[in-house]
């Protein structure tokens, strides 16, 4: 029998609608595919299907997981999700066949010999790990308004997972973080729900016009940096370690590696 | 009467001051606590820390690390601040320091707070303005984020109890790994006292803990617990002292953390080694190693170092160490052994080896897998066999396995230290303390002065800097670069191309290639 690609849009809801799909088919999964977005390689002897996201189908999918898998692995398959691996649609498709048709409920993250399991593993580790470092690095601006900015550019779509965290700490103020790569926002409105935006990628031009900083900001960008400069011991000087801890991508967006054309003292 | 050395000192001035003098503590880890924001003010803790920045010099920065100031009524021998140092001093104001860490907490700068602090008048006076701060921080800001505050030794346990009410965490620094040291570098501390504050504190967290189960609101008493530091290569305290310090610290004053502070001269005080070489970056880097077996492996003190040897060897890790000298309980069978023996394998760490008890349920596991769950098959395929295979035919022998994880190292393909061998001159090595392994066949880095006797085999490609002395009859082979002053004494065989720069002498026949 000859093999089957249900083609994607890269969303969790993408993912899921053609998980659905996929088990709609009902045929053998193993030949089955899920592939994220277009492919430029296409194969000879396979059927490419297409599968527009439908929120009926992701609710169900849903439902599904978190009550036959449980939370800690529904939490890995949207991890997985929202990674920028390539193949994540295929691992997390077949990681729930394994879950749900193989049984292995809740354990499933746990049956790394899966090469599917370990790749989705694999992928919201990455995820997980960008996550954290985004927690750590992301570094607010005051606006004029009092409102605080953050620009970020992460790898993986992180938004989802990085909101809820600020959103608890920061409850009593208005923040927004803004992933210059997906053209995404995500808004929190001061003692309020937090909520994505998405497609203002004409905007997102605009936006570095548009900001304007409040009167202390500049103070604080100085104050931190030097505070930064100043607790390095300079008989330890590890610029390797620091590197190693601290990709150079992320520094672009901190504060404390800005080059400041009059840095104070 | 009060009186102000730089009254219009501005608050960048007192950053600069007040973080340069607490840059020297090394507890900067804003774990252990997990609260959620109670919807009054800013903030929240993470179980796990977070780490905001990362120095020049690699270390992380996750604290707002400053003195509340660095005037200082003591005069410790090691200590930047000490009173009889001319260097500007400082004080902030209850209020700046709110200031500085609700905006820069705000900004996603810091986890939180770190206020240490020099001794002003008494220890009194410093823990009333410190606990003074924290309280104006905790109430008037509501900041709910991570508090660490030292316990200043000497204060009223009143005071103490107030702080440890405040904050996270609390720590009193040990300073010495020993009583003795400890009254040889800082006439005004003494070890009784330190101790005394850090009992108070761990009854206190007990206490706490019973009160929690009662009353679910109860105020919570340095939840993140209380962390002590010890400065290491200051005086010639060994680390098997230095290791049983800490396993009784961990043990009877039930310690979240002890850390090492690999000493730096900062005055270069005549009583004190001079470091010309760095830091003994090297040896602190083992000394955690090894408290992080003490704590997360399982291991004991006595494992690990003896009266007669009692300090770590520089060439491999502690718990490499431990295995090759233990050869008796290897090859572990991955999908038998139990998790504790799955720990004492080289290259297996506390996450792989959970993943592999798990793992192993589904169905025996091969190296293929192994490989995918993160172990770290190049140190430990000596040591392990996956359904009664070994990885590839490996010898069983101490020697043997002790070389190839050297060799690696050589090849900047093994032990990943977190800076730089070269340039870096650290201690002796070991590997020629014990006058053992002489006979080695591999390229080895031997850095600073060292003694080989006995007829040496150097093969591949060796560098061997600073005063060495080989006698015997040595043969070199590969290419070596041999710097500073050696003695070879000997016949010696040098092939291969060599560099041998410095005085150095060679006496006996000498065959070069």
């Amino acid at each position: 029998m000859e093999e089957k690609y249900i083609i994607c849009e890269d969303s969790l809801e993408g993912i899921f609608t053609a998980i659905y799909d996929a088990y709609a088919l009902r045929e053998g999964h193993e030949r089955l595919h899920v592939q994220v977005g277009e492919t430029d390689n296409y194969r000879l002897f396979a059927t490419y299907l297409h599968s527009q996201p439908d929120f009926g189908k992701t609710e169900k999918v849903v439902r599904t997981l978190q009550s036959r898998l449980g939370e800690h692995v529904y939490g890995s398959i949207c991890r997985a999700a929202a990674s920028d691996g390539a193949d994540k649609g295929d691992a997390v498709y077949h990681t729930v066949v394994d879950g749900i048709t193989d049984g292995h409920g809740e354990r499933t993250m746990e049956n790394l010999r899966n090469p599917y399991v370990a790749r989705t593993f694999a992928l919201a580790r990455r995820t997980a790990n960008e996550v954290n470092h985004e927690l750590e690095f992301i570094r607010f601006q005051e606006l004029k308004q009092g409102i605080l900015y953050a620009r970020i550019g992460p790898e993986n779509n992180v938004m989802p997972f990085v909101m809820p965290h600020f959103a608890d700490r920061l409850a009593p103020e208005d923040f927004m973080i803004h992933d210059e790569n997906r053209g995404l926002f995500g808004v929190h409105p001061a003692r309020g729900e937090w909520y994505l935006v998405s497609g203002v990628e004409q905007e997102a031009e605009e936006m570095q016009e548009v900001v304007q900083y409040s009167d202390k900001e500049q103070q604080y960008q100085e104050l931190f940096s030097l505070f930064h400069k100043t607790i390095a011991i300079k008989e330890r000087g590890n610029k390797r370690l620091q590197q190693q801890m601290l990709p150079l991508r992320f520094r672009e967006y901190m504060t404390e590696f800005q080059r400041r054309e009059d840095s104070g003292s | 009467m009060e009186v102000k050395i730089a009254p219009q000192m501005s608050l960048m001035d007192k950053l600069k001051i007040l973080a340069d003098a607490a840059k020297y503590d090394v507890s900067c880890s804003s774990s252990g606590s997990s609260r959620k924001n109670d919807g009054t003010g800013i903030g929240n803790t993470v179980a796990a820390g977070l780490c905001h920045s990362f120095g020049a010099d690699g270390r992380c920065i996750s604290l707002l690390k400053i003195l509340f100031t660095n005037e200082c009524i003591y005069d410790c021998r090691y200590c930047i601040n000490r009173r009889s140092n001319d260097v500007p001093r400082a004080s902030f104001t209850p209020d700046e320091v709110c200031e500085l860490t609700m905006e820069f907490y705000r900004r996603n700068y810091i986890e939180g707070l770190f206020l240490s602090s020099g001794i002003l008048y008494s220890p009194n006076y410093t823990m009333e303005l410190i606990c003074e701060t924290v309280h104006k921080l905790r109430t008037v800001h509501r900041f709910q984020g991570y508090v660490h505050v030292k316990a200043i030794p000497g204060a009223d346990p009143l005071l103490i109890q107030r702080a440890g009410y405040l904050a996270d965490r609390m720590s009193v620094n040990l300073e010495m790994a020993t009583a003795e040291g400890l009254r040889e570098m800082a006439p005004n501390k003494h070890r009784k006292t330190i101790l005394k504050p850090m009992r108070q504190i761990q009854n206190g967290i007990v206490e706490n803990k019973n009160e929690l189960t009662l009353y679910k609101h109860a105020p919570h008493f340095c939840e993140a617990g209380q962390s002590t530091q010890m400065v290491v290569g200051a005086l010639p305290e060994s680390d098997y002292q230095v290791m049983s310090v800490a396993e009784s610290l961990y043990e009877k004053f039930s310690l979240k953390r002890v850390y090492y502070s690999a000493f730096v001269n900062v005055n270069e005080d005549k009583q004190l080694p001079s470091i010309t070489a760095g830091p003994p970056l090297l040896r602190e880097h083992r000394l955690y190693q090894a408290d992080w077996l003490l704590r997360f492996y399982g291991f004991k003190v006595d494992e690990l170092l003896t009266k007669e040897r009692p300090n770590f060897n520089m060439a491999i890790d502690p718990k490499a160490d431990w295995a090759v000298r233990h050869l008796e309980v290897f090859p572990v069978e991955i999908n038998r052994a139990d998790y504790r023996l799955l720990l004492r394998v080289p290259g297996i760490g506390v996450k792989s080896a959970r993943r592999i008890i798990t793992a192993r349920r589904f169905g025996n596991l091969t190296f293929e897998d192994l490989k995918k769950m993160g172990i770290v098959l190049k140190r430990a395929l000596y040591f392990i066999t996956c359904s009664g295979r070994m990885m590839y035919p490996t010898k069983l022998d101490e020697t043997y396995i002790v070389q190839n994880l050297t060799y690696q190292n050589q090849m900047g393909k093994g032990e990943r230290l977190p800076f730089l061998m070269d340039g870096t001159p650290y201690r002796q090595m070991s590997l020629f303390d014990e006058g053992q392994m002489l006979d080695d066949t591999r390229n080895f880095v031997n850095v600073c002065s060292s003694k080989t006797t006995g007829d040496s085999r150097i093969t591949g490609n060796s560098v061997i800097t600073g005063d060495s002395k080989i006698t015997g009859n040595s043969v070199i082979t590969g290419d070596s670069k041999i710097t500073g002053n050696s003695v070879i004494t000997g016949d010696s065989r040098i092939t291969g191309n060599s560099m041998i720069t410095g005085d150095s002498k060679t006496e006996g026949v000498l065959y070069t290639a």
